[in-house]
């Protein structure tokens, strides 16, 4: 119990959160890329500004609420299939560019989000030893 | 995140299968005769691709799902001198076309490298969560 509040003090499920969308993205981005030339295949990502937009709510609830009561474990990641890009002869509307900065855009994030969670469970465990460095 | 990595193997199998194919057309281009001897030109090849894993087709990724006989008229060419000539003077060259078959190269090998790419920047993604534990 006492863990468990601690690992989630501060932004922590929220970063948790975000890393969980970041690699589920990156396994659609992964599928899109992958599939650059099969006949028919319609492109699949999760809307980042949906996420984004359900995430700041979140947030300000939590704000506004005792610590403890707001929970990120339910924000929900549908898959849709953006409509735009050139619809190719057979039939893939596949737009190599955008797949590989969104790619790479996503690697990022998700790079950040780490490195934010680490910093804050390395101020965790100096409050724990009660020591600096 | 580590299944990722299968993904684009499956991409890398496929492309790869692509290119043989492409290699086997190029290599033939000439054949007139086939593997017994007989006069019988030398058919373009080409894949057609599906999604889902080649072992498990439910799984994300992409597999060859055949390769196919192209089965376009043969090229024509007047060459009475030739033995596998017809009464006409002309033989019968393989339906391939050098042009067609280096554009086919270039997207299967830009598509593979496109996977690699990907392979790559999941390859950091891991790394990088990995750093969470370490």
């Amino acid at each position: 119990m006492f863990i468990e509040n601690l690992l989630n003090q501060g932004d922590a499920p929220m970063l948790s959160e975000m890393l969980r969308f970041t690699s589920q993205r990156h396994k659609l981005l992964a599928e899109n890329i992958v599939n650059v030339d099969t006949p028919n295949y319609r492109q699949k990502d999760l809307s980042v500004d949906r996420f984004q937009s359900m995430l700041r709510a979140r947030v300000e609830q939590k704000r506004s609420s005792p610590a403890g009561s707001v929970s990120f474990d339910d924000i929900g990641m549908e898959i849709e299939n953006p409509r735009a890009g050139i619809l190719f002869h057979d039939g893939n509307n596949r737009s190599m560019e955008q797949l590989m900065s969104d790619q790479a855009k996503n690697a990022l994030t998700h790079n950040l989000v780490v490195e934010l969670l680490r910093k804050q469970y390395a101020s965790m465990e100096m409050a724990l030893k009660e020591r600096i460095g | 995140m580590f299944d990722t990595l299968d993904l684009g193997a499956s991409a890398l199998v496929a492309q790869r299968t692509r290119m043989d194919t492409i290699a086997a057309n190029i290599a033939n281009i000439h054949t007139t005769r086939n593997e017994k001897g007989e006069l019988s030109p030398f058919r373009r090849k080409f894949v057609t691709f599906a999604s889902g894993q080649a072992g498990d087709r439910s799984k994300p990724g992409v597999h060859v799902s055949e390769i196919k006989d192209d089965m376009s008229p043969f090229i024509r060419k007047s060459d009475p001198g030739n033995p596998d000539a017809d009464a006409d003077g002309y033989v019968s060259l393989p339906n391939i076309d050098l042009a067609i078959e280096q554009v086919n190269s270039l997207e299967a090998s830009r598509a593979y490298e496109a996977s690699i790419t990907m392979m790559e920047t999941t390859k950091a993604m891991i790394s990088s969560s990995l750093r969470l534990i370490a």
